[in-house]
């Protein structure tokens, strides 16, 4: 399976193909027949299998919120190649997010800085609460995207540092 | 149209015998062609795993657009050959749909003989290719072979259809604007680094792929040079260096999702503008085409009754119903696609061949494909029919069916003997795509007349000699020629070699004319011209 | 009780300036516009395009190092009012409202503060003046011992105070170095104890002790004076469902009284209220023992954001009283004029992953479809198109129900917050949702620790199967890529499926 969301921390692999008269969902061994209409007023059904349900769906970017049954999810489409690029590289420990919105309080490295794991590289805040942000490998600091006082939202790119070298 | 009206009685004993017979033979071919597609020694799985290698039909799986039809060729090729180690010729290829665009797949099996090209391997790519060709599809090869079976050089090596004939291919779909991508799985050695080096877009795998002319062990003996297979050949160095390969791939995943990639750039062809509504399911049941079948090859039955199984709500505009009637003609759709078919009822006489070259004239003048459904054990033979003229009229038939610029199928439905195959487009026809049925049989003419003609020459010579035969003595000749002849005219056989593009259980027809139409019509269809009809 | 529209010809000023933001300014302008008054409202650059800027008559940039700094500029919201001509200031809640300084300046400037006077701010928001204060009027405060009133004597103070107890810092803060003592036995090694680590957290081993109410109920009660003699209170509200220390639903009339100790408390507020003369609107909050014994907290002086509720159940438009007050006029109407019926209940909707602490969230707000109907009242700042960012606090709306009783409310909010669709930022309504549910709040049975003793409130719970998949084939539908590949496919091909020969 190429496709896929992530919903909360769970990925979820997937992929939608074409039927006669709509569409099929593929989950893993499951394949369930979808489609979505949607009306003049905005509102849209979606149709699974044998069920119609209402729901509301926005997007931006990768980003799909879905109101359903009375609650809103946000699901975040992975495109097959950057999925699979990602996997290759262990690139997800190089790239240091943001894991809410705040500011930097205080940041104690700069570029080219060698680091070891558990080494705190800066400090956040956010809603009067104070995050220490750590490295999770030993490795070495290639670019600081913030500095002191500046604001940034969840999921920002705060720090990376150089990619390993793979041992071939 | 009108829907053809059946005269079966399916509840009758000789229909009910005929199809537990019949689902019995497709059950057959259905579990050999899911051993030599699945089954193989576990010692080869595994080396395969430790490679971090796939397996091709993972591969092909990875390839193809979900919830998409994949119409394999050739599944049984080789399976009378090389004492049957060789399954599937070590090779998969077919129809399917990558990124919404219809392509020729030609995927090498490393799980048998590490991939090794046999000559029947290189007989099935090249007709992979030729198919690609004819049709104007593009191709997507996925490379992973240890190159040619040396001990079998000789067949696979140096002649016109040989092994320098898929490269000529890959030239010549080139330049006729075909797309090409290559996704190199594992090495490409030798020949095998032009599959990759011809086509126009290429994808490589770190760690498993590699393109040379020679790998290290011949560089070595060659040179004495000692190199590593990554830095001969490699991914890094043919991305980033040679520039022989265009994207690297950290998997065999991301590979295949970047050949789904370029795919997904091509442009898609224009069809060919032919007649078409919307399709409709057969108005009759598909599987009853089992109880049509008989038992026996000499067993005749109504070709009216195969047709309305097999077309769009079983409707049928028949061409002079009443004039030659052993062999059909008419029009009907499949799958939408409206088509002109001709199916035999008999043997052919000069009605019926004269009706069917006429036909075959009227199908090309309204661009109408033409799908032929084979029974047929030849033309009338004896005095009355010479002095009418058949060889004559047999030739217009077999100059129409030459000669013919609409695509042409043709299903070998039950018997294929004689010249009857030649005016029914068989394999040397140009058909796009031909298929038989499992239990259909294809020779120069049926096994117990063959046997008993040589038996007869035999007879006769050693008669000359003033010597005669017992019956055992008969017999001792008839039976080994009976035995040869059976085996090399089963289906079996001609799959085995590759005298048509696969065996299909009936029940399967409509779907792989379907799919092979739509293929099809990816050429444009161009002005019908002849030759010269003999009158 | 009288609604009927005032003369505002009559009055001393013919336009207000808010000083605030959000749903509160939105409120407030509301009510001004209503009366026919020319509303302005200053605004940061983060809050351009929100709903109080487009609705008000009159909207003035104003700058500062971060949003939240520009709203504290009192100097830079003088100049905005003196040169848009503005005659009255509203300071909503939070920000200055409860700025002494600001209050006098403002009133320096000519220019009426709607809210009290800056000695009764002053005195109020010093917590221990405020306590002594109201001690000494005869009003109940929670028992409490201050080391440096006499060292001497402060432990056997300590223990008059009875068990429990909580052994504060005097210098500490963010509960850190509290000790509760249950055994009065151990009191004095308790003492040394927080003393001990006063001195390691704060340098300072100074120490005061006040009665640990457990599981306590914050019930408040609203007032309103005209300053001129006249005081009345509109009733109390129950604030107990509350994360880190932050409220989230309230409501009224409050499930832990009965008409005695409603009236008992009510009056208490009005008393207190009274002995100040206190000018225009204000809030007396109490700790609320289950035993049903009650101290006085603190006294906000200003408009609470839990206002609504109080407006639904006794029909009083509270920002009109204010109006009214900041112009001179008298209350008119005495304490048996306001009456209350049926019962309302606020939710604040916050921008927030209840799920993972209560992080705050951000994001754009893609589709707000607030919910409507019978006793549904939706206060917010926010509109469909703007974005929900850090810049200022995560509390983004608040859904406010009336219904004929409690139980009719609570279904009433059940099926508002289903309806509310808020699609682009994360907020709180399932959380709500579960909140509704659980049988404890359903029978009135809350307390201040209620959340963190229920932590399966605010997890998500685990996911059906069906849900999950509809919100795959929803999303897969939804992204183009994927639909792409699909739609891709010719006609016949997708017909067939995944047929195999």
């Amino acid at each position: 399976m190429h496709h896929a969301f992530k919903l909360g921390d769970a990925e979820h692999n997937l992929e939608l193909s074409r039927s006669a008269s709509a569409y099929r969902l593929h989950l893993g061994e499951q394949v369930v027949d979808v489609d979505l209409k949607t009306g003049a007023d905005g509102r849209a059904w979606l149709t699974l299998g044998e069920r119609h349900i209402e729901v509301v769906i926005a997007t931006r970017g990768d980003d799909v919120f879905v109101h359903l049954d009375g609650e809103a999810y946000q699901l975040r489409y992975q495109h097959p190649l950057d999925r699979l690029a990602a996997q290759a590289g262990g690139s997800a420990e190089d790239h240091i997010r943001a894991p809410m919105p705040g500011s930097i309080v205080s940041v104690t490295v700069k570029a080219g800085d060698a680091v070891a794991k558990g080494q705190t590289l800066l400090v956040m805040e956010s809603m009067k609460m104070e995050t220490t942000i750590a490295a999770p490998r030993d490795g070495t600091v290639a670019a600081v995207t913030y500095e002191k006082g500046q604001t940034f939202d969840r999921d920002a790119l705060l720090l990376s540092l150089e990619p390993m070298e793979k041992k071939s | 149209m009108k829907r053809i009206e059946s005269k079966l009685n399916t509840a009758s004993a000789a229909f009910q015998a005929n199809a537990a017979h019949n689902r019995k033979l497709a059950e057959e071919f259905k579990e050999k062609q899911r051993a030599v597609r699945h089954d193989r020694p576990q010692r080869d799985i595994d080396r395969l795993r430790q490679q971090n290698k796939l397996l091709v039909r993972e591969r092909i799986k990875l390839l193809l657009d979900p919830g998409t039809p994949f119409l394999e060729f050739s599944s049984l090729a080789a399976n009378e050959a090389y004492d049957g180690e060789v399954p599937g010729a070590a090779c998969v290829t077919g129809i399917g749909i990558v990124s919404g665009r219809e392509v020729v797949i030609n995927a090498g099996d490393a799980s048998v003989k590490g991939g090794a090209w046999y000559p029947l391997t290189v007989k099935k790519t090249v007709r992979a290719l030729d198919i690609a060709i004819e049709n104007r599809l593009p191709v997507v090869h996925l490379c992973d072979s240890a190159g040619g079976f040396l001990p079998l050089q000789a067949d696979l090596f140096a002649d016109k259809y040989m092994a320098g004939r898929i490269f000529r291919n890959q030239c010549m779909l080139s330049k006729m604007g075909i797309q090409q991508v290559s996704v190199v799985l594992g090495h490409c050695t030798a020949g095998g680094a032009y599959v990759p080096g011809l086509s126009d877009y290429n994808v490589i795998v770190r760690g498993t792929g590699a393109i040379f002319l020679a790998g290290p062990p011949l560089v070595k003996a060659a040179t004495g040079e000692e190199v590593s297979v990554d830095d001969l050949g490699g991914c890094d160095m043919h991305t980033s260096v040679s520039g022989t390969a265009d994207y690297p791939a950290s998997s065999e995943e991301e590979a295949i999702a970047i050949a789904r990639d370029i795919v997904a750039q091509f442009k898609r062809p224009q069809k060919a503008h032919t007649e078409w509504q919307p399709p409709e399911e057969p108005h009759y049941d598909p599987s009853e085409l089992y109880g049509v079948l008989p038992q026996d090859i000499k067993q005749g039955f109504d070709m009216h009754e195969i047709i309305a199984r097999i077309v769009d709500g079983s409707r049928f505009h028949e061409y002079q119903p009443n004039y030659g009637k052993t062999l059909i003609c008419g029009y009907a759709h499949i799958w939408g696609y409206k088509v002109g078919i001709l199916a035999n009822n008999g043997v052919l006489f000069n009605d019926s061949s004269l009706k069917g070259a006429h036909f075959i004239e009227l199908c090309n003048q309204g661009r109408t494909p033409i799908v032929f459904l084979q029974n047929i054990t030849g033309f009338m033979v004896g005095k009355e029919y010479e002095r009418r003229g058949i060889t004559k009229d047999g030739a217009k038939m077999i100059m129409a069916v030459s000669n013919s610029e609409v695509p042409k199928f043709t299903v070998m439905c039950h018997g294929s003997f004689g010249a009857g195959n030649y005016g029914m487009s068989g394999r040397a026809f140009d058909s796009r795509f031909t298929f038989s049925w499992p239990q259909s049989q294809i020779s120069v003419m049926g096994a117990e007349q063959a046997a008993n003609t040589l038996a007869d020459v035999k007879i006769r010579q050693l008669a000359r000699t003033g010597k005669k035969l017992s019956q055992e003595e008969i017999d001792a000749i008839r039976d080994p020629v009976l035995g040869e002849f059976k085996r090399k005219q089963s289906a079996y056989w001609s799959t085995s070699e590759i005298w048509d593009d696969g065996i299909l259980d009936p029940v399967d027809t409509r779907n792989a004319l379907g799919i092979s139409l739509s293929a099809a019509l990816n050429t444009p269809i161009g002005d019908p011209r002849y030759g010269v009809f003999r009158m | 009780m009288t609604t009927a529209q005032p003369d505002v010809s009559k009055w001393p000023f013919q336009s207000v300036l808010v000083a605030n933001r959000g749903e509160i300014a939105v409120r407030v302008l509301r009510t001004v516009q209503k009366l026919g008054l020319k509303g302005i409202v200053v605004y940061h650059a983060a809050d351009r395009g929100t709903a109080a800027v487009k609705m008000a008559d009159q909207a003035i940039e104003i700058t500062g190092p971060t949003p939240v700094a520009s709203y504290l500029d009192g100097a830079q919201i003088i100049a905005a009012a003196q040169a848009s001509g503005a005659g009255a200031i509203h300071p909503g809640y939070g920000f200055l409202s409860e700025n002494k300084g600001f209050c006098a300046a403002v009133e320096a400037a000519g220019i009426r503060f709607i809210g009290p006077t800056p000695e009764q701010i002053d005195l109020m928001g010093d917590k221990v003046r405020a306590r002594n204060f109201v001690e000494k009027a005869g009003f109940p405060v929670a028992p409490s011992a201050i080391e440096d009133d006499d060292p001497k004597t402060f432990v056997e103070r300590s223990r008059k105070v009875g068990a429990p107890l909580l052994i504060k810092p005097s210098a500490g803060g963010g509960g850190k170095g509290m000790r509760i003592v249950r055994d009065l036995a151990l009191l004095e090694q308790e003492i040394e104890r927080g003393r001990s680590e006063g001195q390691r957290y704060f340098g300072d081993g100074r120490l005061y002790c006040e009665r640990y109410i457990e599981n306590p109920r914050h019930i408040e009660v609203q007032v309103l004076g005209d300053g001129q003699g006249s005081v009345v209170h509109a009733f109390e509200r129950e604030c107990s469902v509350q994360r880190r220390f932050q409220k989230i639903v309230e409501e009224t009339p409050s499930p832990a009284l009965d008409a005695a100790l409603r009236e008992k408390i009510c009056e208490t507020a009005a008393g207190i209220a009274r002995s100040l003369n206190y000018r225009n609107a204000g809030t007396v909050e109490f700790i609320f023992g289950q035993g049903g014994e009650f101290y006085f907290l603190e006294m906000n002086t200003r408009l609470q954001v839990e206002h609504p509720v109080t407006e639904e159940i006794t029909g009083i438009d509270l920002v009109l009283q204010q109006l009214r007050v900041a112009a001179g006029e008298k209350l008119g109407y005495g304490q048996a004029d306001v009456k209350s019926s049926g019962h309302s209940i606020e939710f604040r909707i916050y921008a927030e992953d209840a799920a993972r602490g209560y992080t705050p969230t951000t994001g754009p707000i893609l589709v707000l479809h607030p919910p409507q109907g019978e006793g549904v009242r939706w206060d917010s700042g926010v509109l469909q198109g703007g974005e929900v960012t850090s810049a200022f606090d995560p509390m983004i709306a608040k859904l406010i129900i009336r219904g004929s009783d409690r139980n009719d409310a609570i279904a009433r909010a059940d099926k508002a917050l289903r309806e509310t669709v808020l699609l682009g930022c994360k907020t709180n309504t399932a959380f709500l949702r579960r909140l509704l549910q659980h049988p404890a709040f359903v029978a009135g049975d809350v307390h201040t620790g209620f959340l963190d003793a229920n932590p399966q409130i605010a997890a998500e719970p685990e996911m059906p199967a069906e849900t999950l998949q509809a919100l795959l084939g929803a999303a897969a539908l939804s992204t183009r890529p994927m639909r792409d590949v699909a739609d891709a496919v010719p006609d016949m091909h997708a017909a067939m499926g995944g047929w195999r020969n």
